[in-house]
């Protein structure tokens, strides 16, 4: 029973690792933009099928693919904040928030819909799995394991590039307070455009791991989105230790809901965990004031 | 321009009345059912907009309390309730829902409240499909048959007469200007004596009155809900694209944009078998690119409806230098 316990734990830990890495890219996108972008789980979505598309016919291993879809989504990311959200971006503050709820929400729902006309089934994944390893009687699927070492390194080299270099500093100066940042003479809009583009690849290269372990549909999208923020509520903003610790609690909660209540049960969860969070400590585990 | 006066706008509004309250006789029951929908949207449209626009919080969970009106008067009719206890217990229940939700909700703002309201929906449709017993679960809920076109009509057109009529005097009563300067600032109307938190949650549970109302007509007529069709993606934009597409925060604006709507809907539809949701998703950026104001605030438009005193008391999408934070 105990050991049924640990095992369901470390499932979620290693789902939570995922969860924790999509939601960073929500979280920096958000701390910049001052946007909340709606059509973050659907790049994942996306992100997931192209590297599907890649593994079909090519065969590379699926944690290379991850890397190598970077750039475009890059470049996808920064064509969308270009074409779609930098006209908006001047607007007073009630003004930005309706204008970008409404262009990220359309975007991501023609997106969602597009998608699902032409791929109509679920695909069921790439098939790369790697012998399980047991460890003290818990069952640990080395794939899973593999997967979370990996997203840590990436997530740890995407801290190290914020804290190192010019545009990182930027970006965390531009979170922290926007006006000054715009006076020591930040390029603004340059790095809103590059801090969409990364939002959005770390969001596809996490979807590269998510066909790996589960099945992707394209109404996904927005579920996903849902529960990123409430991961990124759980972990504060633009705070990557945040991120994971709030998508692993995140991870740990739903395979616990799906062990008790059946698996049926565990989409409410990231919501309800979201309420309880905002009754409790309304600024999040981490994060500070909103 | 002389015509565009207060008193002929009456007069338009007394003749489609009139005209509306004699269809039944010899419209079609496809007409019917078209301005029977029509009401049905312009109702949620309006209701959401007190929250949306009046308060300036975006609810796109609005058709969460259409869902659970529906649900709920569904389960009473089955257990033989009449229709007029089913819909008041219904609308009890939705306006407790309402009040309760409200707590943790406007702790958040912004963006924050927008994602959460959304997620509220799918919280709902988690529910809904999973509590076999309570709501027949994904195979969704039957009411009793019968033919309930003409009062369903009726009933629906009170529904939105009323909405309309509840819009027009609480944009204009002490506490619809105390919801406008919450939308304003929320910091100088709280240091001004508005009670910021309990006019937030009363407003909510106000707009959820009519939605959850109208949802128990529409179950009432229609027989049948299901968990896609009370929670799904399309019931739950079209309060917010109607009433951004006319124009939030002014009565008038939901009902440009619901006619609007449906219009698009009937000619749109018939012909282009997919790609609704895409429809709805292009004129959501549409939208928020060049006139997040809506129709009504368009340069033509604008003094017509000013000149008319439909206008607001201020000015939502004025020009206003930036603040940074």
């Amino acid at each position: 029973m105990a050991s049924q316990f640990f095992q369901v734990v470390v499932g979620g830990i290693l789902l939570g690792g995922i969860y924790g890495f999509a939601a960073f890219g929500l979280s920096i996108t958000f701390g910049v933009l001052n946007i909340l972008n709606l059509t973050h789980g659907d790049f994942l979505m996306l992100g997931s099928l192209v590297g599907y598309g890649i593994f079909l016919h090519f065969g590379i291993n699926p944690f290379i693919i991850a890397i190598i879809i970077i750039p475009l989504f890059v470049v996808i990311g920064v064509g969308f904040y270009l074409l779609l959200l930098k006209p908006i971006s001047g607007k007073p503050p009630n003004q930005l928030l309706v204008a970008s709820v409404l262009i990220t929400l359309g975007a991501s729902i023609v997106i969602e819909d597009l998608t699902s006309f032409f791929w109509p089934h679920p695909i069921t994944g790439i098939d790369y799995s790697l012998p399980s390893l047991e460890l003290y009687g818990v069952v640990i699927s080395e794939t899973r394991l593999f997967i979370l070492l990996f997203l840590l390194i990436l997530a740890v080299s995407i801290q190290l590039y914020l804290q190192k270099t010019y545009m990182g500093k930027s970006i965390r100066a531009i979170t922290q307070c926007r006006g000054g940042a715009k006076l020591i003479g930040i390029p603004i809009s340059r790095i809103s455009a590059l801090t969409f583009g990364l939002g959005v690849a770390i969001a596809a290269s996490a979807g590269v791991f998510y066909i790996t372990l589960f099945t992707v549909t394209p109404v996904i999208g927005i579920p996903l989105t849902v529960k990123y923020m409430s991961i990124v509520v759980l972990g504060g903003l633009g705070s990557l230790t945040g991120s994971v610790i709030g998508g692993i609690i995140l991870g740990i909660a739903e395979s616990l809901t799906a062990y008790w209540f059946g698996a049926q049960w565990s989409p409410a969860v990231s919501f309800i965990l979201l309420i309880s969070i905002l009754m409790i400590k309304p600024e999040g585990l981490l994060g500070r004031q909103r | 321009m002389s015509w565009i006066q207060r008193k002929n706008l009456y007069l338009v509004a007394i003749l489609c009345l009139c005209v509306l309250a004699a269809l039944p006789l010899p419209a079609s029951s496809y007409a019917l059912m078209w301005v029977f929908l029509t009401a049905v949207y312009l109702t949620l449209a309006l209701s959401y907009d007190i929250v949306g626009g009046f308060l300036g919080y975006m609810n796109l969970g609005h058709s969460t309390f259409f869902g659970l009106g529906a649900y709920s008067t569904a389960i009473l009719l089955n257990h033989d309730f009449g229709l007029a206890l089913a819909l008041f217990l219904a609308i009890i229940f939705t306006a407790a829902f309402a009040a309760i939700v409200s707590y943790p909700f406007f702790r958040l703002r912004g963006a924050y409240f927008a994602l959460a309201t959304f997620g509220l929906i799918s919280l709902m449709e988690v529910f809904a499909s999973n509590l076999q017993h309570v709501t027949g679960g994904s195979g969704g809920i039957s009411t009793p048959p019968g033919d309930y076109m003409v009062p369903a009509y009726y009933l629906s057109l009170i529904a939105a007469g009323g909405t309309v009529i509840l819009s027009h005097f609480l944009g204009r009563s002490r506490f619809g200007l105390a919801l406008l300067s919450i939308r304003e600032d929320e910091e100088v109307a709280r240091s001004f004596g508005v009670p910021t938190f309990p006019y937030k949650s009363l407003s909510l549970v106000i707009s959820s009155v009519p939605a959850g109302l109208v949802g128990g007509i529409y179950v009432w007529n229609v027989t049948y809900i299901s968990p896609p069709a009370a929670f799904g993606l399309e019931i739950a934009l079209s309060p917010v694209v109607i009433a951004m597409l006319g124009g939030t925060g002014i009565t008038l604006g939901p009902l440009v944009g619901a006619v609007f709507i449906t219009l698009i809907q009937e000619l749109l539809w018939i012909k282009v078998a997919h790609f609704h949701l895409t429809i709805y998703g292009v004129l959501l950026v549409l939208l928020g690119l060049f006139m997040p104001g809506g129709i009504l605030r368009t340069r033509w438009l604008w003094p017509v409806v000013q000149r008319l005193g439909f206008g607001e008391k201020i000015d939502y999408f004025k020009k206003q230098g930036t603040l940074e934070r």
